[in-house]
């Protein structure tokens, strides 16, 4: 081969190398960005009348004179579109039966669509759900539901070939010619009037109670669920785990019960997570019932199994790489070994077993599967501390699950459930990123 | 637990308060704690035992009520219906499909991003490549999943096609290329002099002709694909690559890394450039430790639940062909996942106990795994002296 083409192989070769750590990059980006993006919109976004007028009527906050000066105006406006649909119900009235029953569906469409954007019409009871007593409390929400208002939305099958095609049809077409027709202008001209949207941060988002299946309100039980849960597991981990990697790097020698022991934390670490899903379900749950179902206490336990293996590894390297000279140092003063141990090896080794368990909380905080069967449940209360050995708790991301994929208004929540990804991820990456400070500082501290 | 807090207190004050003349109550005191030691040690230790028994045992019931042949051979999973069947070959094919296509998208891209790391990039730059990688193996699974379900999902279904033939063409062409100009320099070395030049010239040419042809015909037919689901096993691999990639490339750089200067520079002085040196030296002087990276990958991806839980599509059937990745599939994890919120209230019907079936295939497999890589590292280590 000549020489010109050896060194396009070797350029091209690292330049494969450059592609795929570009590739990282890029992914991480893709990833990270978007539930960024839709993360932040869940604190801040344009919250509308209703959203202040939910605060104040379920939560007690915000500043009542203002709120009700402010439905007081965005009611002046949505007048307008009421009297219209009473004009033509009037309207109606003198028309032949067959006119009437022509219209009837599409009316019941659009009151449906109003109420979904503004809230109950004035004079009807009160609605049971929270959902349908209040409009749209978000501009982008209330956005999506004013195209729904004025189109109806109908699949178009005609070519059988291709995939049905997203037709919209505008709902003044089928009003044509009657008293409802200036209404869907009129609505689309006003709609910022009558939700009078203002830029929110809706810091409750972390520390309020979900209201009607999260439509409404935080994620404050899921997001202390796993606080419980992630503490409970370093709680039960944390000193296993140490005690472990003391004994593997201090005590034991080179036998063969020592390196079955050693297989058997590597094992460990190899078990699938939903197996020690499984597992919790069947040992702590079944058979050794340390709660009648689900439980903090038993979904603790589970992680704290999961996480095991990692802390005791990054504890033994942490404790492998305190230099021998300390240990002799402190022998020759003539400690014991238990007492070189505990007052020399561990302070020593203590930023890498920190830095070990930190992450390792990171990764207790945001698994799933060993979870699902031991502890976490869709709907709960926040818990008090002496409940978490009886009962279950709402999970971050558990309810992250749960809310994409078996929540019945989805699309609806999409906020709710960024805002919880994005919580989460925030909460894991910090954690980390807290343990490269630890290390960078006791390095330092080391170094100089 | 508590009795394992209060020892270490009690022997440090028992050892402050002795003398030297109670050396034996000291030695009887450091034996003692020793053995706590190795006791909290074995309780660690000992849990996978307790695993492997509970999931056994509970599995059992199973095999015996209903054998192992429809188990293994059929693809009917009805396990909720009137007569029940537990034919679980369509979750096993589901995740190994699953499996593949996201270790054959890791493997490769991570075997050169390690390699980057270990030979190329200068130590400055590693520092900044080290917590992109920290990162990607941070970020919990859910989130994957929630991205794979919200983002992803869509994007595949509605430009999957194009999204395709774009990947074909970001790969294929370079490829094609430095193929075009390796077998035209190979194929003319036996000409003469004088021929040569112009040879390599007429082959190469010929050859990024055809290149572009074919990349432009696969291109327009991919294009033209119709995605009916974006959660689909296309989609799962992609996001599972994306997991397992943390995992292959800090492995299998430590692998790389170890295997020292002294062989490289060996190979250098003899005049090879660098991709030769860790084509012919570097990897298969890390060889073991690349397969422990790979293996760990796989078990990454087999053993990940919530991914393939929320955008697979969880339809347990065989896709057709058996090769298509754009078909939704079912998975063991999600299969458990998924099915015990029906079955953990019929606790001790076979719909409960076949579940641990499963959890013990999944065990027993990533078992098996563990054991090869730890094999293959032990075996890097010896080699190494």
């Amino acid at each position: 081969m000549r020489l010109s083409t050896r060194k396009m192989l070797d350029r091209s070769f690292s330049g494969l190398g450059f592609f795929s750590i570009g590739l990282m990059a890029l992914a991480l980006v893709v990833l990270l960005a978007p539930i960024c993006v839709g993360g932040v919109k869940a604190i801040v976004f344009r919250g509308t009348i209703e959203h202040r007028r939910f605060l104040l009527e379920k939560m007690g906050r915000g500043d009542r004179v203002a709120v009700e000066a402010g439905i007081e105006k965005a009611q002046e406006t949505r007048l307008p579109v009421y009297a219209r649909i009473e004009e033509f119900e009037k309207e109606m009235e003198g028309k032949p039966r067959s006119e009437r029953r022509k219209y009837r569906k599409e009316l019941g469409e659009l009151k449906e669509a109003l109420r979904e954007l503004l809230g109950p019409m004035p004079g009807e009871t009160r609605p049971v759900l929270p959902r349908d007593q209040y409009g749209q409390t978000r501009w982008d929400r209330a956005s999506a539901k004013l195209r729904d208002l004025l189109y109806v939305e109908s699949y178009d099958y005609s070519n059988s070939d291709a995939m049905g095609v997203e037709v919209f049809t505008p709902r003044s077409e089928t009003f044509a010619g009657t008293a409802l027709e200036p209404l869907f202008p009129y609505v689309e001209t006003h709609l910022a009037e009558m939700l009078r949207p203002r830029l929110t941060f809706y810091w409750g988002f972390f520390t309020d109670r979900p209201i009607d299946a999260n439509m409404f309100g935080g994620i404050w039980p899921a997001l202390l669920g796993t606080i419980y849960l992630t503490l409970g597991a370093m709680l039960i981990a944390a000193p296993l785990g140490v005690i472990a990697a003391v004994y593997f790097v201090e005590y034991a020698g080179d036998n063969p019960l020592v390196s079955a022991l050693r297989s058997c934390v590597s094992t460990l670490a190899g078990v699938p997570s939903i197996v020690f899903g499984l597992f919790g379900l069947a040992f702590l749950i079944n058979t050794i019932h340390v709660s009648e179902g689900k439980s903090v206490l038993a979904g603790s336990l589970t992680l704290a199994l999961l996480v095991l293996p990692t802390v005791i590894r990054s504890a033994e390297e942490a404790i492998r790489a305190v230099p021998n000279t300390y240990r002799e140092a402190a022998m020759g003063l003539g400690a014991s070994k238990w007492r070189t141990v505990t007052t020399v090896v561990l302070p020593a080794a203590l930023s890498g077993i920190l830095t070990g368990t930190i992450i390792s909380t990171g990764r207790a905080a945001g698994e799933t599967a060993p979870i699902i069967f031991t502890a976490a449940v869709s709907v709960g209360k926040p818990l008090r501390i002496w409940e978490v050995f009886t009962q279950g708790t709402p999970a971050l991301p558990w309810s992250i699950y749960n809310l994409c994929t078996e929540h019945e208004a989805v699309d609806e929540i999409r906020h709710v459930q960024y805002g919880m990804v994005l919580t989460l991820v925030l909460a894991v990456l910090s954690l980390n990123l807290c343990a490269v400070i630890v290390r960078a500082r006791i390095s330092r501290r080391q170094a100089g | 637990m508590a009795s394992a807090a209060e020892t270490p207190k009690g022997l440090a004050k028992s050892e402050l308060l002795m003398g030297a003349g109670a050396s034996r109550l000291q030695k009887t005191a450091a034996l003692v704690g020793h053995g706590v030691l190795l006791t909290i040690t074995s309780v660690s230790a000992l849990a996978v035992l307790f695993i492997f028994v509970f999931i056994i045992r509970d599995a059992l019931p199973f095999f015996r009520a209903e054998g192992f042949r429809e188990f293994f051979t059929s693809t009917r999973w009805y396990p909720s219906s009137e007569t029940a069947e537990f034919g679980a070959l369509a979750l096993f094919v589901g995740t190994a499909l699953v499996t593949a296509g996201a270790v054959f998208l890791a493997a490769p891209l991570g075997l050169a991003a390690a390699v980057c790391l270990s030979d190329v990039l200068p130590f400055s730059l590693r520092q900044v490549v080290k917590p992109i990688i920290e990162v990607l193996a941070a970020i919990p699974s859910v989130a994957y999943g929630f991205f794979a379900l919200v983002v992803l999902a869509p994007i595949l279904q509605d430009q999957g096609g194009t999204l395709i033939a774009v990947c074909l063409w970001i790969v294929g062409l370079p490829l094609g290329a430095i193929g075009a100009v390796v077998i035209g320099d190979l194929t003319t070395a036996g000409l003469s002099e004088r021929l040569r030049g112009r040879g390599r010239l007429f082959v190469t040419m010929l050859l990024l002709a055809a290149c572009f042809t074919a990349l432009f015909v696969l291109s327009g037919r991919l294009n033209h694909i119709e995605i009916l689901s974006g959660t689909n096993a296309l989609n799962v691999s992609l996001v599972l690559a994306i997991m397992a990639l943390p995992t292959v490339v800090s492995v299998s750089e430590d692998a790389l890394t170890a295997v020292g200067r002294e062989l490289r520079e060996g190979s250098y002085s003899l005049g090879a450039t660098r991709a030769e040196t860790v084509f012919k030296v570097a990897i298969p002087a890390a060889s073991s430790g690349i397969l422990a990276a790979v293996l760990l990958g796989v078990m990454r991806a087999i053993g990940e639940t919530m991914v393939v839980w929320m955008a697979s599509g969880n339809a347990a059937m065989v896709p057709r062909p058996w090769y298509n990745l754009l078909a939704p599939v079912r998975t063991l994890t999600a299969t458990i996942a998924g099915d015990m919120g029906e079955a953990d209230h019929v606790t001790g019907s076979s719909r409960y106990h076949v579940l641990f079936a499963l959890g013990l295939c999944l065990l027993t497999f990533s078992f098996v795994c563990n054991l090869v890589s730890e094999w293959a590292v032990r075996r890097s280590k010896r080699a190494r002296g």
